[in-house]
């Protein structure tokens, strides 16, 4: 009887006649219900839906982000109307066709369109020029197309302000001469431009770094000034003799400035020589200095050598460069930089305390209730919203913290904030906190992982209890510790919302760090791979113009985070394997 | 274990070697040792108490939004006597007041000592006011006098910042702070800078407006418009009951400066013959004028048009029997505050309801009823920053409130008060004042938070202008009066939306992808997915909001007829492949076993996906109209389509339930007898067949619901915004995913495989196995892995900023926004003034975020360890 019970319980049908028919059981071959095959299908294909999800986000954001710096041929397509429109075809796509545009169409086209249920196929154009056109992009439908054509004069160009131009060199000013293009040639107007641009680096130099050292001395002069005031009084005679001091050293840097005024006045007037016209597909001409072309080519007459030298010229300013057009184009070093900056100093934060603090749980505190609890609560903060981390970063760390700080060290500049307002010590320290579970989790688990008699090994043999730490446990646990580590740091890096609240800001003018004393400004706000994104797709004037950008930045944080985390399961690996052969 | 244990002396007496036995352990190392035992156990305590530290951060931020307010000062001094005191006015500063008396005198004083300052007289002809009127910044100030003339004026409190340098000569000091010249107060502030306070009076001639010389008995006055085309009105009340509004609005060519006054004057229709007309209070635009009668009936005038005005309602504000002896406007003029001689103080609004039996469609409606005060109300005062009042009573309680929170926040009394006494609520909130016949009363008070109660936060607030009590969250607006409105309801309920959408999307998913890897995968694909799954946990959310808004978004909006079909499309063709497949023969079934089989999955999904995106234009024809969009709007279409896809699988499952109750054993012995590939024929023609009369029971009970009028439209389908709950809830579900996936094949596979092993011993096929071996003793886990996943969805942020179009509305519908409570703190906390309501708000949110998840993360991982020991003791 028990038997028949456990067979129903299995197969979840009645067997009833088990023990009238015993010879019929051998030909119970083919219960399709057992097998569950529908059901089996549903599981596999969820996780086939799931692999092909992330499979799908992985390609999408890899293909856009290594074509987007791809040059692309210039299309100019001439309309049913007449008009022209002339630029890089982005995508295209199937659209339904609005009512109050098919009631404008011919009978023939109408019929077209319903014929595919009301939907039209259509392209997207980079029509750049957005300072004769006031867009960026224009979507043509296939149905006013006439006809389209890839001219080979035509030229795309990357300028310093209002976005690419696309249309063909009508003429070129060499030295306040107008010279013909065709006698100048690519390679010429190419040198020309070259030659422009290293003008405009040498304005760009003397205007941020040389007269940026002048203005920083200027100002620490005065919050010296501002310091003594404070200390000694308004009418003290320390105050007169540094008044007297800073009025003379001024007076120097006056000097100093209006000569590097005039350096730049110079090179600009000299640059002012040297320009280029441009025609657009419609014919108007717009007239710009050369030194404000970064970059130009023929799109549709380049070999692939010469796509390939743009494209990587396009690599090497996205990464060393700063960005330009409201960070929608150029580079993007200073967010490399403050994302580098923000999660180095994260880990030199979290990684004592998180070992620290794994160290006790595991070493020192007596394992019982209390410590259970402790665990349970630290396992979960990891899943407290890194929001609430952030909330917390700004009302303690850069309000309470660091108001106390400014009100102690810096009086001389309030009311303006030093360190009580975002900046990239608050939030190292805002997504430490938010990242110690990961490290305290991982590095108990390393730590767990030390055979237990190795530790009795050393403590045999007269180590002390911290001898046996330093010298056995640690060592031992430290690829698991490094795995948490960088765990945290892909952690921290991706992370976003809690440093939108303590110190990320789009448009950093300052690095953190630079040339002038003390070389560190842990109190400065910073530019973030992760709130670079944010801000180019979401916040900017035009986001299709920035999703390129997007699409690149997001590759390149991908690649950081993938990067750490295969590190880090890697090592994982590897320790598993080690300690396979480590009991002795 | 203690380090000395190391260097124990028996030991080393033992040894023969003398110099050994001296060593003993190094200082050093002792110093050490004890040193690390001190910093890890401090530093190890250190963090729990940070991590524990965060939380009571944010209560203590919190906290004060529900203290009350607190007196921080008080004052009482002797003035000289004024019997008929009718006027009050006091700085923003708090330096200085000036009262004004019916024939004219003006004293001021300096506040904060009760030192007299100016006193003068305003020439009022020998006549005595009557009734007085003032702006709502109250330096414009219209008197009424017994003759039935009017005049205007100013009783303004001007400030000024001064440098040392330029303070005059000979002041004498009135306070630590203060230096006067007998005349005007100067304050030193920060930055070595004095503030000049000074008493500015101005007095203009009077004008007749009662042509037959009836008292005016009451009057207000108005100054408003803008700096172009600024407007004086006022309204007034005589004696013999008629009231006359008139309204002057000046436009300033700002080129030439000149000015043009267009006048225009009205009576009023008549009101009854022998009334008693106590106050009288009109709008800055000049557009309603209220009048009360002594004994309560108030009139309601609509003077939209000036030349025109008519009496809308006439409506009796205070209960039978009981005086009504304070009519005013709150701040914004919106909701009018009506005291009682029974003490009562309500606040009533106008409204605009449907069937209102009154001239304009407007009615007045009681929403507030304040606590009452034990004695009459005689004096009042309105804040002129936010809806907070200041009421006295006649035995001299001062009390001071909030209206929307309909909380006493003070209360303070002064002896020897009488009715007469005029109270005044300083312009920044900051003092109370209550001037009596020979003497004031300050209350120095700070109330930083009088709006906000756990009832304003959690419970429903009938807010001014809206036509009921709601749950109501708005920051700011561009307007002075605007009133914000803190509800955390409608963020709270965004969150459990895009929760329990994102869950919706994720849980299946992730579980039985959990469950397929675990039980049935080649375990070459499984050591290759479990890593990839992993790594994604870590994606950051950013770059999936970005997807979400900026690409999905926009997709779906256009293909949202073939997304539809995906969730139609996907599950049948799975389904109707395991069919076609067990119609395969055996030896091809064993050979494709494994990792062919899984790509055939993936292949049937791709193909459904594909189906679903050439089908799609055509099922949107047939099922909505052509138009899905347009359909949700309930214009076009039926629902009956929707309603027969939502009820389809639902028939499906009761048909399989009738099915195995009552023919399923017998077809399934007749199966048995069969040969395995004819059977799996039979079985799939079974299933079509069922898969048909599902069809045509959901669509009989789809038509049935119609004909009832029961429409989807409406409810949680409704117009579609391009941001929704839809994509929200697919990505925020792609982003939870690998965390429950992991997490519950963690728990599958933490079943010891012994239990796996004896079940498919017993005869039991994989799948038995999966489902009545593995899963139950795995549950405990894969439910604690739901959980957690269930906390990072609660609290994403970065993907429900981009993607979810961030508007608060309770509203259930998927294709509509939301705004969560994550969302909301990244996007106001950046603009919200530190240590003001909205900024404790904001901590409120994030500490609601913080104790949700921390309990549903609890709960999870004790499931969890519960589980762990369980499956280490099986």
């Amino acid at each position: 009887m028990s038997i028949s019970v456990e067979e129903k319980s299995l197969t979840g049908v009645p067997v009833p006649e088990v023990t009238a028919k015993p010879r019929k059981l051998r030909h119970y071959g083919t219960d399709l219900a057992a097998s569950g095959e529908p059901f089996l299908w549903g599981l596999g294909g969820a996780l086939a839906l799931g692999i092909l999800l992330i499979l799908g986000f992985l390609t999408l954001i890899f293909w856009n982000g290594v074509t987007t710096f791809w040059p692309k041929p210039i299309k100019v397509v001439t309309l049913t109307d007449g008009s022209l429109v002339a630029g890089e075809p982005r995508r295209d796509d199937l659209y339904r066709v609005g009512a109050e545009v098919l009631v404008t169409l011919p009978e023939d086209v109408r019929a077209q369109i319903a014929a595919k249920d009301g939907y039209a196929h259509r392209v997207m154009y980079r029509i750049g020029n957005y300072d004769l056109y006031n867009e960026d992009f224009r979507w043509v439908p296939d149905f006013v197309v006439e006809k389209v054509e890839t001219p080979r004069d035509f030229f795309f160009f990357e300028r310093q302000e209002w976005g690419p131009f696309i249309g063909t060199i009508q003429k070129v000013t060499v030295n306040g001469q107008e010279t013909d293009p065709a006698a100048l040639g690519f390679a010429g107007i190419t040198s020309e431009q070259e030659r422009a641009r290293e003008r405009w680096r040498q304005i760009r130099k003397i205007e941020r770094s040389d007269i940026g050292v002048i203005n920083h001395e200027m100002e620490q002069i005065r919050l010296r000034l501002r310091r003594i005031e404070l200390r000694q009084g308004a009418d003290s005679p320390e105050l007169h003799e540094a008044r007297l001091q800073a009025e003379a050293r001024m007076a120097v840097l006056q000097q100093d400035y209006a000569r590097l005024a005039e350096q730049a006045a110079a090179i600009r007037a000299e640059d002012a020589k040297f320009s280029i016209t441009l025609a657009e597909v419609g014919g108007r001409e717009k007239e710009v200095p050369l030194s404000q072309i970064v970059r130009f080519y023929p799109a549709n007459d380049m070999g692939l050598l010469q796509k390939a030298g743009v494209y990587f010229s396009r690599w090497g300013e996205f990464l060393g460069d700063e960005p330009r057009e409201a960070n929608t184009e150029g580079g993007i070093l200073p967010a490399i930089f403050g994302t580098v900056v923000m999660t180095l100093l994260m880990v030199v934060i979290v990684a004592p305390f998180g070992v620290i603090t794994a160290l006790y749980l595991r070493e020192y505190a007596k394992q019982g209730r209390l410590v259970s609890i402790v665990r349970i609560s630290v396992n979960n903060l990891a899943g407290v919203p890194s929001i609430v981390y952030g909330v917390f970063g700004v009302g303690f760390f850069a309000y309470t913290v660091g108001g106390s700080i400014d009100a102690i060290f810096y009086p001389e500049r309030l009311p303006s904030p030093t360190f009580g307002t975002g900046g990239i010590l608050w939030s190292a320290l805002t997504l430490a906190l938010l990242t110690v579970p990961v490290v305290i989790v991982a590095s108990e688990e390393a730590l767990a992982a030390v055979p237990r008699s190795m530790r009795e090994g050393s403590l045999a043999c007269g180590a002390s209890k911290w001898q046996t730490i330093k010298h056995v446990v640690l060592p031992h646990a430290m690829p698991g510790i490094m795995t948490g580590l960088i765990l945290a740091m892909a952690r921290g890096a991706g992370e976003v919302a809690p440093l939108m609240l303590v110190g990320v800001v789009k448009l950093a003018p300052e690095l953190p760090i630079d040339g002038f004393f003390p070389y560190v400004h842990l109190e400065r706000s910073f530019m973030h791979l992760g709130f670079h994104i944010f801000d180019v797709g979401f916040q900017s004037r035009n986001s299709e113009a920035g999703k390129p950008m997007v699409f690149v930045t997001t590759l390149l944080l991908l690649a950081l985070i993938v990067m750490m985390n295969s590190s880090a399961i890697y090592i994982r690996n590897r320790l598993k394997k080690k300690f396979v052969n480590a009991h002795f | 274990m203690r380090p000395a244990a190391f260097s124990s002396p028996v030991l080393e007496r033992s040894m023969t070697n003398q110099r050994l036995r001296q060593r003993g352990t190094r200082r050093s190392v002792l110093i050490a040792d004890k040193m690390a035992d001190w910093t890890i156990t401090v530093g190890g305590l250190l963090v729990i108490f940070a991590v524990l530290g965060i939380m009571f951060f944010l209560a203590e931020v919190v906290g004060p939004l529900f203290g009350g307010g607190k007196v921080e000062g008080h004052r009482s001094y002797q003035l000289t006597a004024m019997d008929d005191a009718v006027f009050v006015n006091t700085d923003e500063y708090r330096t200085m007041s000036v009262r004004v008396s019916a024939d004219g005198r003006v004293e001021s004083f300096h506040l904060a000592t009760g030192t007299p300052l100016v006193a003068t007289q305003l020439d009022f002809d020998g006549h005595k006011a009557t009734a007085v009127g003032a702006t709502v910044q109250r330096n414009d100030v219209a008197f009424g006098f017994d003759d039935g003339t009017v005049r205007f004026g100013q009783v303004a409190l001007r400030a000024e910042v001064l440098t040392e340098q330029m303070l005059p000569q000979g002041l004498r000091p009135l306070s630590e702070t203060d230096l006067t010249d007998g005349e005007a107060v100067y304050t030193s502030i920060p930055g070595n800078q004095f503030r000049k306070v000074y008493l500015d009076l101005v007095l203009d001639e009077p004008q007749v407006v009662s042509e037959s010389g009836a008292a005016i008995v009451a009057i207000d006055y108005r100054m408003g418009g803008s700096v172009e085309r600024p407007t004086r009105s006022f309204v007034t009340v005589d004696a013999d009951g008629i009231a006359r509004l008139s309204r002057a609005e000046t436009r300033i060519n700002l080129m030439t400066r000149a000015a043009t006054t267009n006048i225009r004057t009205s009576t009023l229709p008549a009101l009854p013959e022998g009334i008693q007309a106590s106050a009288v209070a009109m709008t800055t635009q000049a557009d309603q004028v209220y009048v009360a009668e002594r004994n309560g009936t108030v009139y309601r005038f609509d003077t939209r048009n000036v030349a025109e005005p008519t009496l809308a309602e006439t409506v009796r504000l205070t209960p039978q029997g009981v005086d009504l002896t304070v009519m005013a406007f709150l701040n914004g003029e919106q909701a009018l505050f009506i005291g009682g001689a029974d003490g009562s103080a309500n606040i009533w609004f106008r409204l605009q309801i449907e069937g209102a039996a009154t001239l304009d469609g407007y009615k007045m409606v009681l929403t507030r009823e304040l606590t009452p005060h034990e004695a009459p109300v005689t004096g009042f005062d309105s804040s002129m920053r936010r809806k907070s009042l200041v009421t006295s009573d006649a035995a001299g309680n001062v009390w001071f409130r909030h209206a929307t929170s309909e909380q006493v926040l003070l209360q303070v009394k002064r002896d020897g008060a009488s009715a007469e006494d005029l109270l005044m609520l300083s312009p920044r909130d900051d003092a109370m004042i209550l001037l009596g016949r020979d003497g004031a009363d300050i209350w120095n008070i700070r109330v930083p938070h009088p709006e906000t109660t756990w009832r304003t936060i959690f419970g429903k607030v009938w807010y001014e202008g809206y036509p009921e009590p709601g749950y109501t969250w708005q920051s700011s607006s561009g307007n002075d009066t605007f009133e914000p409105k803190f509800s955390l309801i409608p963020l709270i309920f965004g969150t459990m939306k895009a929760t329990f959408y994102s869950l919706l999307f994720a849980v299946p998913i992730a579980l039985m992808g959990a469950i397929y890897t675990s039980e049935f995968l080649h375990p070459r694909l499984r050591g290759a997915v479990k890593p990839v799954m992993e790594m994604m946990e870590s994606l950051p959310t950013v770059v999936l909001g970005f997807i979400a808004a900026l690409i999905l978004a926009p997709l779906v909006e256009t293909w949202i007829g073939a997304i539809m079909l995906v969730f139609v499309a996907l599950p049948l063709s799975l389904i109707a492949a395991a069919y076609l497949w067990q119609i395969l023969p055996q030896s091809t079934v064993l050979r494709l076993q494994g990792v062919p089989k899984f790509l055939f999955m993936g292949a049937v999904v791709l193909f459904s996906c594909w189906l679903a995106y050439m089908a799609g234009p055509a099922f949107e024809s047939a099922f909505f109209a052509g138009d899905l969009k347009a359909w949700t709007t309930g214009n076009i279409g039926s629902g009956t389509p929707f309603m027969f896809l939502l009820l389809l699988p639902l028939s499906f499952a009761a048909l399989t339930f009738v099915f195995n109750r009552s023919i399923g054993h017998a077809f399934r012995q007749r199966l048995r007898e069969m040969d395995k590939s004819k059977a799996g024929v039979v079985d799939a023609l079974r299933w079509l067949a069922m898969l048909a009369a599902a069809g045509l029971v959901s669509y009989a009970f789809a038509s049935l619901l119609a004909m009832v009028g029961y429409d989807p439209r409406g409810g949680v389908v409704d117009s579609y915004v391009q941001r929704n709950a839809l994509v929200v809830g697919f990505v925020m579900g792609f982003a939870v995913i690998p965390n429950i996936y992991t997490l519950a094949e963690d728990a599958l596979n933490a079943v010891p495989s012994s239990l796996r092993a004896a079940s498919l011993a017993s005869g039991a096929t994989p799948w038995q196995t999966a489902v009545w071996v593995i899963l139950p003793t795995a549950m405990s886990g894969v439910f604690a892995a739901v959980m957690i996943g269930m906390g990072r969805a609660v609290g994403e942020t970065m993907i429900v900023v981009m993607a979810a179009g961030n508007t608060p509305v309770l509203d259930w519908n998927i294709f509509n926004g939301l705004r969560t409570l994550s969302a909301n703190i990244a996007v106001e906390l950046p603009e919200s003034v530190k240590d003001g309501t909205l900024y404790r708000m904001l901590f409120l949110a994030a500490l609601s975020l913080f104790i949700m998840t921390f309990c549903i993360n609890t709960v999870a991982e004790v499931i969890r360890q519960r589980f762990r020991k369980r499956a280490f003791q099986l």
